[in-house]
């Protein structure tokens, strides 16, 4: 491997979540009864005609700002002419000649420094039809057909599989936090092809590119990346040339495996829809698709950081958008950020993950765990009753403040009240305060452990191991 | 009974009068439809007609169209009835949804009483390559003569006194040259006035929405009904819907008509060239401003070339939806490919297949940019010297066609200038988009022929103004081969 | 542009999805010489490679953009009712080879 350099491009499908299709008003559905989400448009019965989401086209154009792109305000679509079982009208409605977006990048982190990774183009179009195969038959569903599809293509730049993964991520956390996709590769609505091939170190020759399809997780891309540039880096030491081909990656060998060998590249005989006249987005409107975007991951990042809290546990949160958004809203109810991410990344997490269940599910509101948290930072309880309230929230639905009505948790803050308790537990320990002054700090635990015995619990302990010290060291 | 042969305004009055109702216009339209031996008729929706009649909408009696039979060519969807654009891979065909020209008709109280037969798919200009055979032009009852297509069926049902007005579609010529040989009006409006949604596209950038009728009267009528932005046709026009009959009668006075010198040059039929040239002097007897203006011979010998290639290309796309999966007549075969392949061979004639052969060739990486696109290149220079003229001119007026309908068969030198010009020249029309209408002139060995006029984008007010005029002129209206 | 034979016609017509007969092919053979004699009307003319391509038949630049609200969709009886080959509410076919 050493003597090669990887060169690996990227295409990414991602199916954008809007309520009706690209080029029909058919409704975009997930799991319904196949042939029950279409319209005669998806079906091609002659005569039908295209007409352009614009909810799709805002889509596109946020997701051309987030990664920078430079945005054409022009809407053109070109049909890619091929024949196959899953395509509808024999042609596909794509943008070939103008896409949407061109020349942006993204930035990802690998090993504490940052890559900068060009995006060739990013353009709109429609996703095909499913099909069912059985051992000697097929099957097809039109409801799949005409969901609206962004086409991210990066340039051939990607030197690793770590890296392809990282930038898959990347994209994968885009789109989520602006809510144009959910972004689940396991269930097709991110998708990505690969491109790799090898060229020696300092030579300008590319070498001869291998496609690998159906990659259905980023792990998998990872994995098939990286075993792939070690089978051809292994054929190219043996004086072996790479074939043309097409390659898929197998989940229990490990490996990719021959899909077909590639005919030269298919000629789609691309021309413009006449169908559809050009669209011109006029910059008010662009404007408005661009402001209307959610905040991505790494702005977020940066703000809670600035809030002061760590970039690792900031990472965490903002690994999942959902979490995130629960953090984001109890963030806005006024608590400490670093009480709340740790009460997410610790008990709220350890919950959903016991129970098996989604953020959504999660019976305590956003502004009700910060309400628990304000209490802590209040001093009005300790984090052990503040760990007993966050499970009784869960069980009974009511808020922190009730709970600890209810129950009479509230700490006790009393000065005067704590001394005279403080006071008793030093005269009935005598043995334990000579101990503590001759060294042995454990003592001093053991008074303050008196003391939270004598109220129940419910002692403030900072307040109760100030008074102890206060006293014993009016004693010596 | 004979309402079948007059135009709108007759047989509306009829109705009113209470002189005949509704169900008997049907009854007597389907009846002539079934003793039709002109091969115009794909299907005959004797019954749904009849059906539909009975349960026809009062509201709308004073529409002139409330109770009016009419024909519809076989490339228009229509809800429940065949549609097959006389190719047999649609054999057995029956959408579920009508076009948007047909919702606007029906919402009018017209009644559908036939789909007309046509050439496959809409691609031919002769009206013979329909998969049930040639129609025949009912002015020649040795039926040796052609009415031209592909809107033939429409053009033969109409001219034959079957309904008063019928719908074509217009790619190259297919309804301004069918209507030269049938002595009718043939209306092709500009590109995007009337909605496309239903029509089974051919070529898309060149396809129009083009109707037969009796006079320019009716014409203007339907235009109102038909014309105006629908949201199902992307490329359906926004621009504002005038009452195209309003003007029509205005004087022309002052207008500036330009004769193309090259198309009529490369004429030869002498009674054609007289009957034009008389056509010529009535115009300018009132008032119009009559030029003949040159134009690059060169470049309207590229007309044909440059259709047929942009035509063929588009049309390989439009027709690839035809695999016989979802819909239409599917072969088997022991793999997809196969079901595929089978049906296409099986269901296109040699005809259209050899045409699909040239479009996919034109469009190959290797051959798009020598041929597609410079089709595409040589489309704008037509447009713009047709654009310059219409700078100076208010219309263009020539002879539709060089010649009476042909008989079948008669072979043509293709790289004739007659060929190539003047039998050929109205696909600058679909070029550009231009409203343009074939009006009766003259009569030659008992058959009839026309003259085209066609205007700037979106000026068929005018347009049609100037052609009501010419039909005073001629007094060639409401013609019906006896 | 590629010389056109025979061979090329075949593929032409096989990139189509059909089979073009020996007789098909012969008669498109025929009529090739005045194809290529009329496309090259086209080439002929002066200053044809210098101009733009033209797409639509004027400038039809619009701004519409259909609102995303979804239609009922269409009866899914009525959608299949024009295929042959319906199984379980699909569409079927031999079996596709991926």
């Amino acid at each position: 491997m050493s003597d090669f350099e990887a060169v690996i491009g990227l295409e990414l499908h991602i199916q954008l979540n809007t309520k009706s299709k690209m080029f029909s008003s058919a409704p975009v559905t997930f799991g319904k009864v196949p042939n029950s989400s279409v319209d005669y448009y998806d079906f091609a019965f002659p005569g039908t005609m295209p007409t352009v989401n614009k909810q799709a086209v805002i889509y596109a154009l946020m997701m051309c700002n987030a990664l920078h792109m430079i945005i054409d305000d022009v809407l053109m679509f070109e049909r890619k002419n091929y024949f196959y079982s899953d395509l509808p009208k024999g042609y596909q409605l794509t943008q070939e000649f103008r896409p949407i977006g061109k020349n942006g990048y993204l930035t990802i982190k690998l090993n504490d420094s940052d890559i900068k990774i060009n995006i060739s183009r990013l353009h709109l179009e429609e996703d095909t039809c499913k099909q069912f195969h059985t051992k000697d038959y097929s099957y097809l569903d039109y409801n799949r057909a005409g969901i609206p599809l962004i086409e991210i293509v990066s340039a051939p730049e990607i030197k690793s599989g770590t890296e392809a993964a990282k930038y898959v991520e990347k994209i994968r956390s885009i789109v989520t936090y602006l809510g144009i996709s959910d972004g689940k590769m396991e269930q097709g609505s991110l998708r990505c092809d690969v491109n790799v091939s090898l060229k020696r170190k300092g030579d300008n020759q590319f070498g001869t590119k291998v496609e690998i399809k159906n990659l259905n997780s980023i792990s998998n891309i990872q994995k098939a990346i990286d075993f792939e540039i070690e089978r051809q880096s292994e054929l190219l030491c043996s004086g072996i040339e790479i074939a043309q081909e097409t390659r898929r990656f197998d989940e229990s060998l490990k490996e990719t495996v021959l899909m077909r060998a590639k005919v030269d590249n298919v000629d789609y005989k691309c021309f413009t829809d006449n169908n559809i006249p050009p669209i011109k987005l006029s910059a008010e409107f662009i404007k408005a698709a661009i402001e209307s975007s959610p905040e991505l991951a790494e702005s977020k990042l940066k703000r809670y950081v600035s809030l002061g809290l760590s970039e690792s546990d900031a990472s965490i949160i903002l690994d999942d958008k959902d979490i995130a958004n629960y953090f984001e809203e109890a963030l806005a109810s006024g608590c400490s950020i670093k009480l709340l991410a740790n009460w997410v990344n610790v008990n709220v997490k350890s919950f959903i993950n016991k129970r098996n269940v989604e953020i959504k599910d999660f019976p305590i509101k956003p502004n009700e765990l910060s309400d628990l948290i304000l209490l802590i930072q209040n001093s009005k309880i300790n984090n052990v009753q503040a760990k007993f309230i966050f499970e009784k929230m869960i069980e009974t639905g009511k808020d922190a403040q009730t709970i600890v009505e209810f129950m009479g948790l509230e700490q006790i803050s009393n000065k005067n009240q704590l001394l005279n308790i403080v006071k008793k537990v030093i005269k009935d320990n005598s043995k334990s305060i000579s101990d503590y002054l001759k060294g042995r700090n454990r003592a001093l635990g053991y008074l303050a452990g008196q003391v939270m015995k004598q109220t129940g619990g419910k002692a403030n302990p900072q307040l109760v191991n100030k008074l102890l010290l206060e006293e014993i060291q009016r004693r010596k | 009974m004979g309402y079948m042969s007059k135009g709108l305004l007759e047989i509306h009055n009829a109705i009113i009068k209470g002189e005949i109702t509704p169900l008997e216009l049907v009854k007597e339209a389907v009846s002539l439809a079934l003793n039709d031996d002109n091969n115009a008729f794909e299907y005959i929706c004797a019954n749904e007609a009849l059906e539909k009649v009975k349960r026809l909408d009062d509201s709308k009696k004073d529409s002139l169209l409330y109770g009016v039979p009419i024909v519809i060519k076989d490339n228009y969807s229509t809800k429940d009835i065949p549609t097959t654009a006389s190719s047999n891979i649609l054999n057995g065909y029956i959408p579920i949804f009508s076009s948007e020209v047909v919702l606007r008709l029906e919402e009018q109280g017209a009644i559908v009483i036939g789909k007309a037969a046509m050439d496959e798919l809409a691609m031919g200009g002769t009206g013979t390559t329909g998969h049930l055979g040639m129609t025949y032009n009912p002015w020649d009852k040795s039926h040796k003569r052609i009415i031209g297509g592909s809107s033939s069926g429409s053009a033969a049902a109409i001219s034959a006194g079957i309904t008063p007005v019928s719908i074509g579609s217009d790619t190259g010529d297919s309804v301004r040259k069918p209507a030269s040989y049938a002595g009718l009006v043939g209306f092709k409006p500009t590109w995007g006035r009337i909605s496309r949604h239903g029509l089974f596209p051919f070529a898309t950038s060149l396809d129009h929405v083009a109707y037969f009728t009796r006079n320019v009267f009716d014409s203007a009528y339907l235009l109102n009904i038909l014309a105006g932005r629908d949201d199902k046709d992307a490329s359906s026009s926004f621009e504002k819907v005038d009452d195209y009959t309003k003007d029509l009668n205005k004087s022309i006075k002052g207008k500036k008509i330009a004769i193309i010198k090259d198309i009529v040059e490369s004429i030869s039929d002498k009674t054609i060239l007289d009957s034009f040239y008389k056509t010529v002097e009535y115009l300018r007897s009132k008032g119009a401003i009559v030029d003949e203006v040159e134009m690059d011979n060169k470049l309207l010998k590229a007309i044909y070339p440059t259709y047929f290639i942009i035509s063929s290309s588009e049309a390989t796309s439009n027709t690839a939806c035809l695999d016989g999966i979802k819909f239409g007549n599917r072969v088997e075969g022991k793999t997809f490919e196969e079901v595929m392949i089978n049906t296409r061979t099986k269901g296109f004639s040699s005809r259209i297949k050899r045409r699909f052969v040239i479009g996919s060739f034109s469009l190959f990486k290797e051959n798009q940019q020598e041929l597609f696109v410079r089709a595409q290149k040589c489309r704008r220079m037509i447009v713009n010297a047709f654009n310059k003229v219409f700078e100076e001119y208010d219309a263009i007026y020539c002879p539709a066609a060089p010649s009476i309908a042909p008989i079948v068969g008669s072979n043509n030198n293709n790289l004739s200038n007659e060929y190539l010009i003047a039998d050929n020249y109205l696909a600058y029309g679909n070029m550009g988009g231009y409203p343009s209408i074939t009006v009766p002139i003259g009569f030659e060995k008992n058959m009839p022929f026309g003259a085209n006029l066609s205007s700037k984008p979106f000026q068929e007010s005018l347009l049609l103004n100037i052609a009501n005029i010419l039909e005073e002129g001629t007094e060639l209206k409401d013609l019906v081969a006896k | 542009m590629k010389e056109i034979t025979k061979e090329t016609l075949k593929i032409a017509a096989s990139k189509m999805m059909f089979e073009l007969s020996e007789k098909e092919c012969d008669e498109l053979m025929s009529e090739i010489d005045i194809i290529v004699s009329e496309m090259n009307l086209i080439s002929d003319i002066e200053g044809v490679d210098d101009q733009e391509p033209m797409v639509f038949p004027f400038d039809v630049t619009s701004t519409y953009l259909r609102e995303d609200i979804p239609t009922p969709p269409i009866d899914k009886k009525e959608a299949l009712k024009n295929s042959k080959d319906v199984v379980d509410g699909m569409i079927g076919l031999p079996r596709v080879i991926k």
